[in-house]
């Protein structure tokens, strides 16, 4: 199955950690795109979704997921069929909006009939874990359960 | 080979040289900085608190460790080398040297001792290089509606467990504490639905341990009303320290003789006085200095262009600085696509600049840095130049 790694970015991080994934993926010849590029019509049953995000401001979306956010409310398509794992990166700095990135994405896609895999995952940048050393495991254990 | 140099690694040079990375992969890029290490306000003007913030600098390292990007510090444009140098050996020229001077109020009072620019204060509180540590009494007034201010305000209002993990230097939390900072008044000069304030970093306050939080005249509606009403219930169990907000307040004068000893403001709309008497003022209006002469690309002339802070004015924060540095980035890739590229480029750096510190000695003083780290702490910055280049000169085989 193909595996397609879509990421939403603000500072570049998460565009940072999206691109490890794939290098790691790299057997698995992954498809990275920016969710600014991403249109929610192609999205294919056929493939798997890697959504890498972090939050920006105020618990909001970070710049390059706002485009895809609203073509998904002004689409509002059916996603039953696709099947996605999440990985949320935020700041325990401000606990109130910790990850919401996220928790959006999730919510915006479950809402439309996708399936989440797994749990989500988050990387604290005020933690002392790279993300890269959360994140790469967390694909491993996903591909071992055989979504992919 | 085409050969790009930038001046300043701060963030907008970085983010530059990470475009120009993707965009041009044969390019050769020299990152030139006057200080001896790299990443600019990410590593001295970001407060030493908000480490999260800093996470970007993981982005950068990989410019010098897996793209063809050299680093060149302690070296000045001017002294070291002349502008006119450095478009002689190299096809493109970025200059992102950002603005560092403290945007001053205009007023009657503002050069007696106890009045300091948040520029100084936060180079102090992040140990630039030979920067002095702020001079703080128990009565602060922060001139300013802006996320500098609310930094100087909570490093101020802090308890010394609250800088766990930080990288604020131990001497400089002593120094606060010594203080004994009782009173911080924020004033703006407009409402505060125009307060320039991230909702977030004004929610941040809700959890200070020892303060207590007072907003006065915050009436409206927006998201920064909302946080500010929300603060304003936040008065923990012995707190020592009280922070009053004003809005709409116009600094008229500072008072005193030998040094501060009260401001005076005017409403903005209207009648009415505010004098608050205090020891210290901290100025949080922004930055100034000369910007470029670019047109929308950035470019100056040909071969010559600015970026960052320096381009468009000290407005923006990080991410608003990377799309800037994208934009440029993209305008250099399409003129060099023409250019032809025979220049020597880091060759005449690495023979003209024979004191340049390079990225090995940026990761000698990385390293002593981490290894001088107190467990309550990420990091134990080096304070002074002539430290840095004792370190970054040190081979690696003694």
């Amino acid at each position: 199955m193909q595996i397609h790694i879509l990421y939403g970015t603000e500072t570049g991080n998460a565009e940072m950690l999206a691109e490890d994934i794939s290098d790691h993926l790299s057997e698995h010849a992954p498809e990275v795109t920016n969710l600014e590029d991403f249109d929610p019509a192609d999205f294919d049953t056929g493939t798997f979704y890697l959504v890498v995000t972090s939050t920006y401001g105020d618990g909001e979306l970070p710049a390059s997921a706002q485009p895809f956010a609203e073509k998904m409310a002004s689409q509002a398509p059916d996603l039953s069929g696709i099947r996605f794992a999440v990985f949320g990166m935020g700041d325990s700095e401000y606990p109130e909006t910790f990850n919401f990135g996220g928790k959006r994405l999730e919510e915006m896609l479950t809402g439309a009939g996708a399936e989440l895999v797994g749990e989500r995952v988050t990387h604290d940048a005020s933690g002392s874990d790279m993300a890269d050393d959360l994140a790469l495991p967390w694909v491993d254990a996903l591909l071992a359960e055989g979504v992919a | 080979m085409t050969s790009i140099a930038i001046v300043g690694a701060g963030p907008s040079g970085c983010y530059t040289a990470q475009a120009l990375a993707k965009a041009l992969p044969d390019a050769r890029i020299d990152l030139i900085d006057r200080l001896p290490v790299p990443y600019g306000l990410i590593r001295y003007g970001v407060a030493p608190d908000h480490q999260g913030t800093k996470a970007v600098i993981r982005q950068f390292e990989r410019l010098f460790t897996r793209n063809d990007v050299a680093f060149f510090g302690n070296v000045t444009l001017g002294a070291d080398l002349t502008l006119e140098d450095l478009r002689a050996s190299h096809e493109a020229v970025v200059l992102a040297t950002g603005l560092h001077t403290d945007r001053r109020l205009g007023i009657a009072g503002e050069d007696l001792p106890g009045v300091i620019g948040s520029g100084v204060v936060t180079r102090g509180w992040n140990d630039y290089p030979d920067a002095e540590r702020p001079q703080i009494g128990p009565r602060v007034v922060i001139v300013g509606n802006g996320n500098v201010a609310v930094d100087l305000l909570r490093i101020l209002a802090k308890a010394p467990a609250e800088f766990d993990g930080s990288d604020f230097a131990p001497e400089s939390g002593a120094a606060l504490m010594a203080a004994g900072v009782t009173r911080i008044d924020v004033v703006g000069r407009s409402g505060a639905g125009m307060a320039k304030f991230d909702p977030v970093m004004l929610r941040e306050l809700g959890r200070l341990a020892q303060a207590s939080l007072h907003v006065h005249g915050a009436t409206g509606e927006g998201k920064v009303i909302e946080a500010l009403q929300a603060i304003d219930v936040h008065r923990p169990e012995g707190a020592t320290r009280e922070v009053h907000f004003h809005f709409g307040w116009t600094p008229e004068d500072i008072e005193g003789r030998a040094c501060v000893e009260a401001v005076r403001f005017r409403a903005s709309n209207g009648e009415g006085a505010l004098h608050l008497p205090c020891d210290t003022v901290l100025t949080a209006i922004g930055f100034d200095g000369e910007t470029a002469q670019a047109d929308g690309d950035g470019r100056i002339a040909e071969g010559l262009y600015a970026t960052g802070w320096y381009r468009r004015g000290p407005r923006g924060t990080i991410p608003e600085n990377r799309a800037d540095a994208q934009a440029v980035a993209a305008r250099i890739a399409a003129d060099l696509a023409q250019a032809t590229s025979d220049k020597p480029g880091r060759a005449a750096l690495t023979a003209g600049l024979p004191e340049a510190v390079g990225y090995d000695g940026w990761r000698r003083i990385d390293a002593a840095e981490c290894a001088a780290c107190p467990p309550d702490r990420a990091r134990r910055k080096i304070a002074t130049r002539a430290e840095m280049l004792t370190l970054a000169r040190q081979s690696e085989d003694r």
